[in-house]
């Protein structure tokens, strides 16, 4: 098991490493929200009373630091997206045929198609929190860290990072085991991304939004993973964040669990014998 | 498993029903004997993948079974998939590897011992004759070279039973020959089952210890070809009157050494012991009778007019989409999408 898995992610990966263009084309977006999107909406709060800002973003230093962390965890999500049509574009190619048709079990095929698919993701989002802290030094709005992040801290975050990736691979992958037609896993995807992003706290100031969008917004399991950054970066304990990091955590565990547990329920049925 | 089933195929009123309403394969029986060649001879859309599909734990059958080396397909498809080797009709070879990283991972899906698996990777790349395009991308290789590549991936394992779905599909006749005194060398060193789905009637005559003739979802024959050559009892004559004489089948029944006549679009297919000492009895009698003959032919028996025998048509094409389709518009969208992947 161990070494088809093995084998199985190293094909993944020198498919990846094949086809640089996914990569560069990755970058395009998280530069984009970093580099305009962030330095044009970071300009709403000026003029804020720092204590009045403080209560709008959670304790972070600016509006530009608040987004920035939220990009970080949306990054992750945006750049699984193509690892569900890769198993299409594999399917219409006969390459999963093949692979089923070998003793590797399905689990191993999703698990190795995982393990390849969320080194992408992750790299992007700590290139995202790079790129933000970075052009705070070039004069343009950067991410601020207010906080003294020790060990523990980048820990969380790393965990955070990595456990939410996980989550939304594992959800893609899933919809690409269920689905035959690139068009319709595009349709189906599209209806997922841009709703969760709307329904977090990635964008959105926490302190401005409506009640029952915070309700919805605390559930969200990219909230979950952004607040464990922000919380690390900008507030330390402070009274913003009413619970520790790792009760952010385990409600993003559990997310990931339900999503592997699904992934693993679908590719069963799609490599099994064909009905 | 009992040991007289290793290597054996078997098939028990096996039969699949698309969508409810298509009955690709009905009610089909047969055996194979370990060490075998066999052949699924049959047109476009007769159901040799689909059994092929049912066998090699890819499809599910609707009813009936299927026993690989004496394992229930059903009960125990991990098993099975270990013990076996399939070559699909359609091209399934991974753009992105090159052809010795394909093999690479073959091996390890099929756990070749480690330390075997540089040797026999370095052996199949030498004799599927890809040597020297081992370290390219399978997307650069002819179709000729997919195919060799793929049965390369099959037998990588040295199965007991090997499943080949139109393996010489788009190979030229050398590239076709070729495939076949490899596969028939693989079979000498390791005696293994293999089991051959074709629609070229030379392929299954030449290649093939036994085989079954398989036509809308049902076996019409099986045997030896020679037994089903011989079935015919001898040669065929044909003989194809001038459009509107008269009825000739009663007058062509006695003539002496013919053993039967069936009439088929308007000509008359005659059985006897040699055809070529019977054309002057026909023609002479057909002149007797005041018959115009348009021709008169001589058969020896082969294939084809097994085929025709025993399903009552030629051998023909079949209307729908059949796999060969699928693996032609396949290949077209796999050369349109080739560059962007
Ligand atoms: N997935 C499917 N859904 C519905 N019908 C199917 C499916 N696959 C095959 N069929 C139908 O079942 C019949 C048998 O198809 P099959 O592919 O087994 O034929 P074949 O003998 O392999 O043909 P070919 O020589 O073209 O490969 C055909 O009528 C085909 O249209
Ligand atoms: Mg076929």
């Amino acid at each position: 098991m161990i070494r088809e898995l093995g084998a199985l992610t190293r094909r993944e990966l020198l498919r990846l490493g094949r086809n640089p263009q996914a990569i560069i084309t990755s970058l395009l977006l998280p530069l984009l929200y970093v580099l305009l999107f962030g330095q044009g909406f970071n300009g709403f709060t000026k003029g804020v009373p720092p204590n009045e800002l403080a209560l709008l973003v959670n304790g972070s230093p600016t509006y530009f630091s608040y987004f920035a962390a939220g990009m970080v965890g949306f990054v992750a999500v945006t750049a699984t997206l193509f690892i569900g049509a890769n198993v299409i574009f594999d399917k219409l190619f006969g390459i999963l045929k093949r692979v089923s048709s070998t003793p590797a079990t399905s689990f191993t095929i999703f698990g190795s198609r995982l393990l390849a698919g969320v080194i992408q993701p992750i790299g992007l989002a700590f290139f995202v929190l790079g790129l933000a802290i970075g052009i705070g030094h070039l004069g343009l709005s950067g991410l601020t860290v207010t906080a003294a992040v020790g060990v523990v801290g980048a820990g969380e975050i790393v965990l955070a990072i990595v456990i939410l990736s996980v989550m939304f691979a594992s959800l893609f992958l899933a919809i690409g085991f269920s689905i035959e037609q690139p068009q319709s896993y595009f349709a189906v995807v599209n209806a997922i991304n841009l709703p969760v992003l709307l329904t977090s706290a990635a964008l959105y100031p926490w302190g401005g939004m409506p009640h029952w969008l915070q309700t919805i917004a605390a559930y969200n399991p990219v909230t979950l993973a952004v607040e464990v950054i922000r919380l690390n970066l900008f507030a330390g304990a402070g009274p913003f964040y009413p619970y520790a990091a790792w009760y952010y955590l385990l409600g993003l565990l559990a997310w990931a669990a339900a999503m592997i547990l699904l992934a693993t329920v679908l590719a069963g049925r799609a490599l099994a014998p064909k009905r | 498993m009992q040991d007289g089933d290793r290597g054996s195929i078997r098939a028990e009123h096996l039969s699949k029903t698309y969508n409810g309403s298509v009955h690709a394969v009905k009610s089909v029986d047969f055996e194979v004997r370990p060490g075998e060649v066999y052949g699924f001879l049959g047109p476009n859309g007769a159901g040799k993948t689909t059994t092929v599909g049912m066998l090699t734990a890819g499809l599910q059958a609707t009813s009936g079974s299927a026993f690989v080396d004496g394992l229930n397909v059903a009960r125990e498809p991990e098993s099975v998939k270990r013990r076996i080797g399939v070559v699909f009709q359609e091209s399934t070879a991974d753009n992105d590897l090159t052809g010795r990283e394909t093999l690479e991972l073959a091996a390890a899906l099929y756990s070749v011992p480690r330390a075997e698996v540089r040797r026999r990777v370095e052996f199949l790349l030498e004799q599927m004759q890809i040597g020297d395009a081992a370290d390219r991308l399978a997307k650069t290789y002819s179709g000729g070279m997919r195919r060799r590549l793929e049965l390369a991936f099959g037998i990588v394992h040295s199965p007991r039973i090997l499943f080949l779905d139109e393996p010489t599909l788009g190979l030229d006749p050398q590239g076709r020959a070729g495939f076949w005194r490899y596969v028939l060398q693989l079979r000498k060193e390791h005696g293994m089952t293999i089991f051959v789905t074709t629609h070229y009637l030379e392929e299954a005559d030449g290649m093939c210890e036994r085989i079954a003739i398989i036509d809308h979802g049902t076996i019409a024959a099986s045997g030896t070809p020679s037994e089903l050559k011989d079935r015919l009892g001898g040669d065929i004559v044909t003989v194809r009157p001038v459009a509107g004489a008269a009825p000739a089948q009663e007058m062509l029944t006695h003539i002496a050494g013919v053993s039967a006549v069936t009439e088929q679009d308007g000509a008359y297919r005659l059985k006897c012991a040699n055809g070529e000492t019977l054309v002057p009895e026909v023609v002479a009698a057909c002149v007797r009778a005041g018959i115009g003959l348009q021709a008169v032919s001589v058969k020896r028996p082969s294939l084809d007019e097994v085929f025709l025998e025993f399903t009552g048509r030629e051998f023909r094409e079949d209307e729908g989409m059949s796999a060969t389709d699928r693996a032609v518009l396949l290949g077209r969208v796999r050369n349109q999408m080739g560059g962007r992947r």
